[in-house]
């Protein structure tokens, strides 16, 4: 039995269509951006890792094959299959070498040392290096960097509360805004800030680059030839100055990588603890980071709660208005608000937050009015949040008050005009009340929908129960499961009573109908 | 007190009311009588405004509503705050209990306070017998008494004349009776009312009664005069 299964797979091996070369699948996140993998105007593929990649496969024999990815489960995609679709070989994607991420896959010997980089404004007094970022009395100062890197650990270590940190998947925002002012600074790679000091001139590296850490890629933990194929071929890019040729082209040859060489000789990994290793004991378990962890996701379930609990009154505030308006408003009142309805039902939440987040405040900057662009500016994430989440409910909010409205009988609103009220007053005396009460079950349902829509908050920079979760994932890879069953936990702890509440309302409501009130 | 003009009214192109015209005078009791799609209803709701009319004039002391054109919302307001009108469906507001029912016209059309609103709501409540019932609300009332608490609603706005609309159709007689009885004492009391009924012993009992066919009043006279023929 077992000796035909492995002739079959042999043939089946056999019968695959003969490839010239096999393909190396290399997974990155080319959102990432500049300069690690992005698209030059042809829309073609480019960025030091991409001709690193280019380079490691010639070395290898084989053919490069960029497998795109979301960066934060990359890793992921190695327990799965290479030869499934979106499966890799490789993670290369200014991975750093982390104990956790080294304890389940094996790390590569470094092909680049970086360093973080604080950036501000050239026209920024206030910051001049990396002791400003300490609060000293006044506002604390807001701090953009990209969400479960490198950057943002060292900046929770080292600054802890002092500053305001706000992280965001996607660089090119926050360097932007930095740029307009509505941040103070932002940490980013060494690579990433010298590609992005020359595209922003207005921008400046402020203090030393601090931190360095090694980039390196990341194979299965079986797949041992493949590593010892890319240290050999790193190494030698290394040697014959490939590497180096690759970097200045982007830039990013610095004295750091001149390292690169000795590394390549060493023990690797090296020692995660070197002062625990010097006391010749077994490894010290360190005090379990669960606590600290669970508390952290607290807090930004607390975020989730207050955006939740701020957006949706102002959602049925102006869902009510919307809907009424549609119902009863004349003409031009009904024709606007039906489009507004339909607009923001059409369109994606996630696209309604960055316009408001992002392109509104642009815009009001270059209207060139003072007051507008101060405006603009002092739009806070979780302002714009609030705001995105009310205005995208609000759309669905007056469907439900809509329907709440054409469902009360046509006697109700002649009875109350028979009696000499005004139409407004029938309206609002009368018709919304028992509309209010009709709609209570799908509101609480839209509520419930609405807490879990928060993370969406995540985009412009809100740190809400998702994002946390998210950013936690990357710096404690061997906590995955326990994480996750956090999160979701308290994700249920929110949501549970909203429906506990939503079943009496509903309850309540059908007993009221039926004569028992 | 109540004129209305050679009105007339279409639906489409079916013509529902044609030319009509007819008068009451303070403290009558008109009953309008007559077989089924005759327009009684439509002519009461003409006569509160709650439906057009594409010709004639309805005119209640001296609120006037003009046919061929919309109605101005003001003065509209001001025609039904003088003359009330009771459906064959009652339409209490059943989020509101009996006494807020009753409350709502002086509260809400009126802009009384609560406060002011209140003693009379009481008294009306009394008046129709439901006291007690002042805190219920409309789906804990049979239907005699939503109809009788409808009556004191319309009462309190205090209007000059009330439009009944089959007020008892939709009751069974019991409770038919106990709204006739309450209706019968508004008249006593000198209540102007148009009343469209199948009720012959109310009828019988009008001022004036008003046959009603095909959209024309066909005749009109003292209740012996008209009801004789029918029965
Ligand atoms: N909304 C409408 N659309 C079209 N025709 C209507 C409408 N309302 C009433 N009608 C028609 O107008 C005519 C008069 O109706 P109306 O209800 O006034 O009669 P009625 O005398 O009150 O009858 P009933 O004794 O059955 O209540 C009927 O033929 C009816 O079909
Ligand atoms: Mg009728």
């Amino acid at each position: 039995m077992k000796k035909l299964a492995i002739a079959f797979l042999l043939l089946l091996c056999t019968s695959l269509p003969a490839q010239d070369k096999k393909p190396f699948r290399w997974g990155t996140d080319p959102t990432g951006g500049a300069p690690f993998v992005y698209q030059d105007d042809d829309g073609k593929y480019i960025g030091f890792e991409v001709e690193l990649a280019a380079y490691l496969a010639k070395k290898l024999d084989r053919e490069p094959k960029m497998v795109a990815g979301d960066w934060s489960n990359l890793p992921q995609q190695l327990n799965k299959s290479p030869d499934v679709e979106g499966g890799i070989d490789v993670v290369l994607n200014g991975y750093e070498l982390q104990e956790d991420l080294a304890g389940k896959y094996l790390p590569t010997r470094p092909y680049y040392v970086f360093r973080v980089v604080l950036m501000t404004r050239k026209d920024n007094p206030a910051i001049r290096g990396w002791s400003d970022l300490y609060q000293r009395g006044g506002e604390r100062k807001t701090v953009g960097v990209l969400g479960g890197t490198v950057a943002q650990e060292y900046l929770e270590k080292t600054f802890q509360k002092q500053i305001e940190l706000l992280s965001n998947p996607d660089v090119a925002n926050v360097i932007k805004l930095v740029r307009d002012k509505r941040l103070d600074a932002t940490v980013q790679d060494s690579p990433a800030a010298t590609y992005f000091l020359k595209e922003y001139p207005e921008l400046a590296a402020v203090g030393e680059p601090v931190r360095p850490g090694f980039y390196v890629i990341y194979c299965r933990q079986d797949d041992k030839e493949l590593v010892a194929k890319l240290d050999a071929a790193i190494a030698d890019g290394i040697k014959d100055g490939t590497l180096q040729k690759i970097y200045e082209k982007y830039g990013l040859w610095t004295d750091d990588q001149e390292r690169l060489l000795y590394w390549q000789s060493q023990p690797w990994p090296p020692p995660f603890h070197p002062e625990a290793e010097g006391k010749g004991e077994e490894k010290k378990d360190a005090p379990s980071p669960l606590p600290r962890l669970s508390r952290e996701l607290a807090e930004a379930a607390w975020v989730t709660i207050k955006l939740s609990f701020l957006s949706f009154p102002i959602a049925m505030a102006i869902g009510l208005a919307v809907g009424v308006g549609r119902v009863y408003g004349p003409r031009w009142v009904r024709v606007p608000f039906t489009l507004y309805v339909e607009v923001i039902r059409g369109t994606p939440l996630l696209l309604q937050l960055f316009i408001i987040y992002y392109l509104i405040p642009d815009l009001l900057a270059r209207s060139g009015i003072g007051f507008l662009g101060d405006l603009g500016r002092a739009l806070t994430p979780m302002v714009a949040g609030v705001l995105g989440l009310a205005i995208n409910y609000s759309a669905y909010e007056a469907e439900n008050y809509r329907a709440g409205l054409l469902a009360i009988p046509k006697g109700q609103m002649e009875a109350a005009q028979a009696l000499g009220m005004s139409r407004f007053a029938a309206i609002w005396h009368v018709i919304v009340p028992q509309a209010i009460r009709i709609v209570i079950p799908p509101v609480t349902n839209d509520f419930i929908a609405l807490f879990k829509d928060t993370s969406a908050c995540s985009i412009i920079l809100v740190v809400e129960l998702t994002r946390k979760y998210n950013e936690l994932f990357n710096f404690n890879r061997n906590l995955i499961v326990e994480l996750a069953f956090l999160t979701a936990g308290l994700y249920l702890l929110m949501s549970y009573p909203l429906s506990i509440v939503a079943r009496r309302l509903e309850h309540r409501l059908a007993s009221l109908k039926g004569g028992a009130a | 007190m109540i004129s209305v003009t050679s009105l007339t009214k279409f639906h489409g192109t079916h013509r529902i009311l044609n030319a009509v015209s007819l008068t009451v005078n303070k403290g009558e009791v008109t009953a309008l009588v007559g077989p089924s799609g005759g327009g009684k209803s439509t002519l009461l709701r003409c006569i509160n405004g709650l439906e057009t009319f594409q010709s004639g004039e309805v005119d209640v002391v001296g609120q006037k509503l003009a046919g061929g054109k919309p109605f101005d919302p003001k003065s509209l307001q001001k025609l039904r705050q003088k003359v009330g009108m009771v459906f064959q469906q009652f339409h209490l507001f059943p989020h509101m209990t009996a006494l807020e029912n009753v409350m709502s016209g002086p509260r809400y059309a009126l802009g009384k306070s609560r406060a002011e609103a209140e003693p009379l709501a009481r008294k009306l409540l009394e008046r129709v017998g439901l006291k007690e019932k002042a805190d219920s609300k409309p789906a804990n009332l049979s239907g005699g008494q939503q109809q009788r608490v409808a009556i004191a609603r319309t009462l309190a706005v205090q209007p000059v004349a009330i439009l009944f609309d089959e007020p008892t159709s939709a009751l069974d007689p019991a409770m038919a009776t106990e709204v006739l009885a309450v209706m019968r004492d508004l008249a006593a009391e000198g209540q102007t009312m148009i009343v469209v009924t199948h009720d012959m012993d109310f009828a019988e009992r009008a001022t004036v009664v008003h046959r009603m066919k095909a959209g024309e009043i066909v005749k009109s006279g003292p209740p012996n005069e008209v009801l004789k023929d029918h029965s």
